[in-house]
């Protein structure tokens, strides 16, 4: 099977979703929509029903009520889709060796038993675990894991690649590995989706993102079209005196001769400059930023300490 | 935090590029191989697999070989003692020994009862024998030289051989000596519906069935309760499901743990198929006449389908039992009275063999976790009626059938429970999102 935009639908599609655990509902009323060949980030604070989306779509989770098809009906294994998810809960046979583990996953995804194997040893070549082909997953460590579980995943050329934050528990220079990979296989014509608290990576990587937020999309469109609902600019200024509270714009920060402001509708850099020397404040410097989506987290999510446990 | 240019994380160093597509089977269809083929050669590639399978060959083994050595250096003596000359005295109150053949064992008459004993103390006889007058009231007394434990069982031997010698010698009938002594054969035939009955011979091939059972599940219970959980336990679950059907899964994890089963009954019975073809005299094996055996198609077929369905609900209830529970552990307490469950027909088998109609029995009988070994039992024994065995043959299959179906069912949505039990009637419940679909 082909995954693909169908002329009805794009390759994802979710409508009316909605998911009750009991008396808790974690997601309220969901619809979204992913075409083919591109990537999309799914972002959100812990518990706001990403990976609950994600098993949904994939049949894990049954729907409360709602439509989420893939390629224009709703997912299952059978189906022979090339389809590549890693979940968040990360594991594999840890008892077996890594060459074993793979070839069977490969094996399972449609390919060949030679064909696994050969695909398995380059691909350990390429993220530095040649040597462990016959090591036993439990004798190697979480971020080498990682990298097998994300070699499992990609192994049959997915068309469609669901990532749970696939860059958890690896150190800065195997993230980069990692996010090349990811790259590699959106440049192969893969549409990804991709669930993470990385916003670099989302900046870097994605077209377009979903936030959720209270079992509701607040956000929904291209990464400018979020950065710009969210505040869109930001004046960034070194100055001396104190900044005055105005209408033309909110203070996000100040402090230590550094401050930076979102200008409201209707305000631009001149009138905000005027309003800052007319209060006597002597400006130093003034640059014009636009709002990064760690900003638009934070401003969606409203506390900080939602960001620090993500 | 802003940004006034969008930021790259820079490449590291050129990589190998990813490997070109490669050649694809069709999806679906070769799974259920793939799946058996896995399970299966993980579980006999594993060290740990032959040191528990061999062990009991290898105990079997060295058991063997001390019975064979045994054996031999117990025939060697009795040769030895046979040709040996033993000295030995007597005295016979009861008049039933004869002095040729005592003679010609090496034996002499004594006349002084303290000199005779004296003798045997001072090393001058081997032993001396003291025949009471009443023999059928009084023991034979028997004094020797300390041999040992066990060489010291001669004595009694010579000192009664003496006597049934002499006695055969004064009788002077053997087919006498023998009505007297008990020592005839039998045979026996039975007749049902006017046909020769098989008796135990056509008892022996069905009750092979619950012989296979047991093993079966003894062997693999254990396997087939973790295998379900190690896919929880290492949260593979999720891989799992988004690339094969679970049914697939647990129907290739049932077909491998029988292959790894049939391996290890393999194993197990080779050394005595070997110590049987090849050593059956020195091991002391039975001399298993195999035309007494009666194999009878209609109670053989029962058996068999009772050996699989008692499989398949077995089967069914462990790994649904695996599905529920978050850990080994946490099964452990629920797998060991249901092992329990299958033993408990055997605190009633007389009941079952001479009274299959007893209430007991009938629940034992139809009670699906007692319900194998049950009516095995009694299909061995030939109490087991047509209806009987077919309703217990229909429930069996059925029961198994949908436990198979539940555990499939648990299965799926169990194995994302990671850190808790599951609740069935949650996973059944309507707008659930653990329901089926």
């Amino acid at each position: 099977m082909t995954l693909g935009d169908t002329a009805a639908e794009p390759l994802v599609h979710i409508k009316d979703f909605r998911m009750d655990f009991g008396d808790t509902t974690v997601i309220k009323d969901l619809s979204f929509d992913v075409r083919a060949g591109e990537t999309f980030g799914f972002l959100g604070s812990n518990g706001s029903g990403k990976t609950t989306t994600l098993r949904a779509l994939l049949g894990i989770y049954q729907p409360t009520a709602g439509t989420l098809h893939i390629g224009g009906k709703p997912f299952t294994p059978q189906d022979g889709a090339r389809l590549g998810y890693l979940p968040e809960e990360r594991g594999l046979y840890k008892k077996e060796s890594v060459l074993d583990v793979m070839v069977y996953f490969g094996r399972l995804k449609g390919l060949d038993k030679n064909h696994a194997k050969t695909w398995s040893r380059d691909y350990l070549e390429r993220v530095d675990l040649a040597d462990k082909a016959t090591t036993r997953l439990d004798k190697l460590s979480g971020g080498q894991q990682q990298k097998i579980q994300l070699g499992v995943t990609i192994m049959n050329d997915p068309e469609l690649l669901i990532l749970d934050e696939p860059t958890k528990g690896f150190d800065p220079v195997n993230r980069r590995l990692l996010m090349d990979i990811i790259e590699d296989q959106k440049l192969a014509g893969a549409t990804v989706i991709m669930v993470t608290h990385q916003m670099e990576e989302v900046e870097r990587l994605c077209d377009r993102v979903i936030l959720l937020k209270d079992g509701t999309a607040r956000a929904y469109g291209t990464v400018s079209e979020v950065q710009e609902q969210f505040g869109g600019t930001v004046y960034r200024l070194t100055y001396t005196g104190t900044v005055p509270a105005s209408a033309l714009y909110d203070i996000v920060s100040a402090g230590g001769g550094h401050a930076e402001l979102s200008p409201n509708p209707g305000a631009d850099e001149t009138a905000v400059l005027r309003e800052l020397i007319g209060h006597g404040v002597a400006v130093k410097s003034f640059t014009t930023a636009r709002t990064s989506l760690d900003e638009v987290f934070i401003k969606v999510y409203g506390e900080t300490h939602d960001m620090a446990e993500a | 935090m802003t940004q006034n240019t969008s930021t790259q994380i820079p490449s590291p160093a050129p990589a190998p590029a990813t490997p070109p597509p490669t050649p694809k089977r069709p999806f679906a269809g070769h799974n259920l191989g793939t799946v058996v083929e896995f399970e299966f050669t993980r579980t006999v590639k594993k060290r740990r697999f032959w040191i528990a399978t061999l062990a009991i060959p290898v105990v079997m083994a060295i058991v063997f070989a001390l019975i064979y050595l045994s054996n031999s250096s117990t025939a060697a003596s009795a040769d030895a003692q046979k040709t040996a000359a033993m000295s030995f005295t007597y005295t016979d109150a009861s008049g039933l020994i004869t002095p040729a053949i005592a003679t010609a064992m090496g034996g002499r008459q004594a006349s002084d009862l303290d000199k005779a004993l004296q003798d045997v103390k001072d090393g001058a006889t081997d032993a001396y024998f003291a025949y009471p007058a009443d023999i059928a009231t009084q023991p034979v007394k028997v004094y020797g030289q300390d041999q040992g434990i066990f060489d010291n069982g001669k004595y009694d031997a010579v000192a009664k051989q003496l006597l049934t010698a002499s006695a055969q010698a004064t009788i002077g009938s053997p087919q006498l000596m023998a009505a007297a002594s008990g020592d005839v054969k039998t045979e026996s035939q039975t007749f049902k519906d006017g046909q020769p009955a098989g008796g135990f011979g056509s008892a022996v091939p069905p009750l092979m069935f619950l012989l296979i059972f047991y093993v079966s599940i003894i062997l693999l219970s254990n396997q087939m309760l973790n295998s379900t959980l190690e896919e929880k336990e290492n949260r593979v679950t999720e891989m799992i499901l988004t690339t094969l059907n679970p049914t697939t899964l647990i129907i290739g994890k049932v077909i491998a743990l029988f292959m790894v089963g049939l391996v290890q009954i393999l194993v197990f019975l080779t050394p005595i198929a070997v110590g049987y073809a090849f050593f059956r005299d020195k091991l002391a094996m039975p001399d298993l006449d195999l035309s007494t055996l009666s194999f009878e198609p209609g109670t053989m077929l029962v058996g068999a389908l009772l050996l699989l369905g008692g499989f398949t609900v077995f089967t069914g209830v462990l790994v649904a039992i695996g599905a529920v529970m978050p850990t080994a552990k946490d099964a452990g307490t629920i797998f060991g009275p249901l092992m329990a469950l299958i033993f408990v027909p055997f605190y009633a088998m007389t009941l079952i063999i001479s009274d299959p109609h007893a209430p007991i029995v009938q629940v034992f009988t139809y009670f699906p976790l007692s319900a194998p070994v049950t009516a095995l039992l009694r299909n061995g024994f030939g109490t087991l009626s047509p209806v009987e065995a077919t309703i217990v043959i229909a429930e069996l299959f059925i029961i198994g059938f949908l436990i198979l179906r539940l555990a499939v069912h648990l299965f799926r949505y169990g194995s994302i429970q990671y850190s808790g039990k599951l609740s069935i009637a949650g996973t059944f419940r309507k707008h659930s999102p653990l329901s089926g679909k």
